[in-house]
């Protein structure tokens, strides 16, 4: 790009234009973390469901599995956030509404404390599908904001289900919501680090 | 009578400079480069001149022990660029019929 070429008024606006759309549909995220998670949730749901319906002996509560993993996940995302050469300003919504959501879960969690602990998975469905929907809107990535319905429609039903069967549901979000766009993120992903 | 188009911004690889930062929040200067495809040592320069301007921030930092420079577009920036885009529309409308 030559330093000192004159543009006329039509060239300016056409490379304003270009540049902001380039610059606007830059991505980087390998989906990794996302993967983690979701196969955490998944696989501390599973073993819940498990332990409450007496098939296996379970020595503490399931989800404690995700404290370690909460650490490795945020490493990972930590790394990936590092080999990023630009912040967008939808990146950073995002992240914002999942820091949010996570609060709450952690909020929501203190239900268990009040002898109440399958209402909580119920909030927690809620908060994921608000979560999910905001994704999907901000990031224009349509799967999320049908999958957000989906999640809607499980807590829903969730309330009619306050047994250990509520732990599959947790489950068939995990899967929705985490492990099938974290596979698509990491797709999308390596095609783009070889195109 | 027409304002004149801010002589910093009315320049092609100063022009893209900004329309890039305006749409990230921050962006490394290799990023930078690679999207507006100019040379580092011609980047360098225009990313002076918009530094002196006032119209971006150059945080220089560490990362994986290499030096990384970053960019980031001030609000003086913002407010210039969006009076260019205001001028130039102002333009482009009386030299339609």
């Amino acid at each position: 790009m030559e330093q000192q070429k004159e543009l006329t008024e039509e060239e300016s606006l056409k490379l304003i234009s270009r540049t902001i759309y380039e610059a606007k549909g830059y991505f980087h995220e390998s989906g990794v973390a996302v993967i983690i998670y979701g196969f955490s949730i998944f696989i501390c749901s599973i073993l819940s469901y498990l332990t409450d319906k007496a098939i296996i002996t379970f020595p503490f509560q399931p989800f404690y599995l995700f404290i370690p993993v909460f650490f490795v996940q945020s490493y990972v995302q930590v790394k990936e956030e590092k080999k990023k050469k630009a912040k967008t300003f939808t990146d950073e919504a995002i992240d914002f509404v999942w820091t949010g959501f996570f609060i709450s879960v952690l909020v929501a969690f203190t239900a268990i404390f009040a002898g109440i602990h399958y209402i909580a998975i119920s909030i927690i469905l809620i908060l994921a599908g608000l979560a999910a929907f905001l994704t999907g809107i901000l990031s224009k990535f349509r799967y999320h904001i049908i999958t957000s319905f989906l999640c809607w429609l499980l807590a829903s039903v969730s309330f009619f289900i306050q047994n250990a069967n509520i732990y599959l549901l947790l489950a068939a979000v995990a899967v929705l919501l985490w492990i099938v766009p974290g596979f698509i993120l990491n797709a999308v992903f390596k095609k783009q680090q070889h195109g | 009578m027409f304002k004149e188009l801010d002589p910093i911004l009315h320049s092609q690889l100063r022009l893209a400079v900004m329309s890039l930062l305006i749409s990230v929040k921050q962006a490394e200067f290799i990023f930078i480069k690679e999207k507006t495809n100019a040379t580092a040592g011609n980047l360098s320069v225009q990313v002076q001149k918009l530094k002196e301007a006032g119209y971006i921030d150059v945080i220089k930092e560490f990362k994986d022990n290499y030096p990384n420079t970053s960019c980031k577009i001030t609000k003086k920036g913002i407010a210039a660029f969006e009076e260019y885009v205001k001028t130039l529309q102002e333009y482009l409308q009386v030299k339609q019929p």
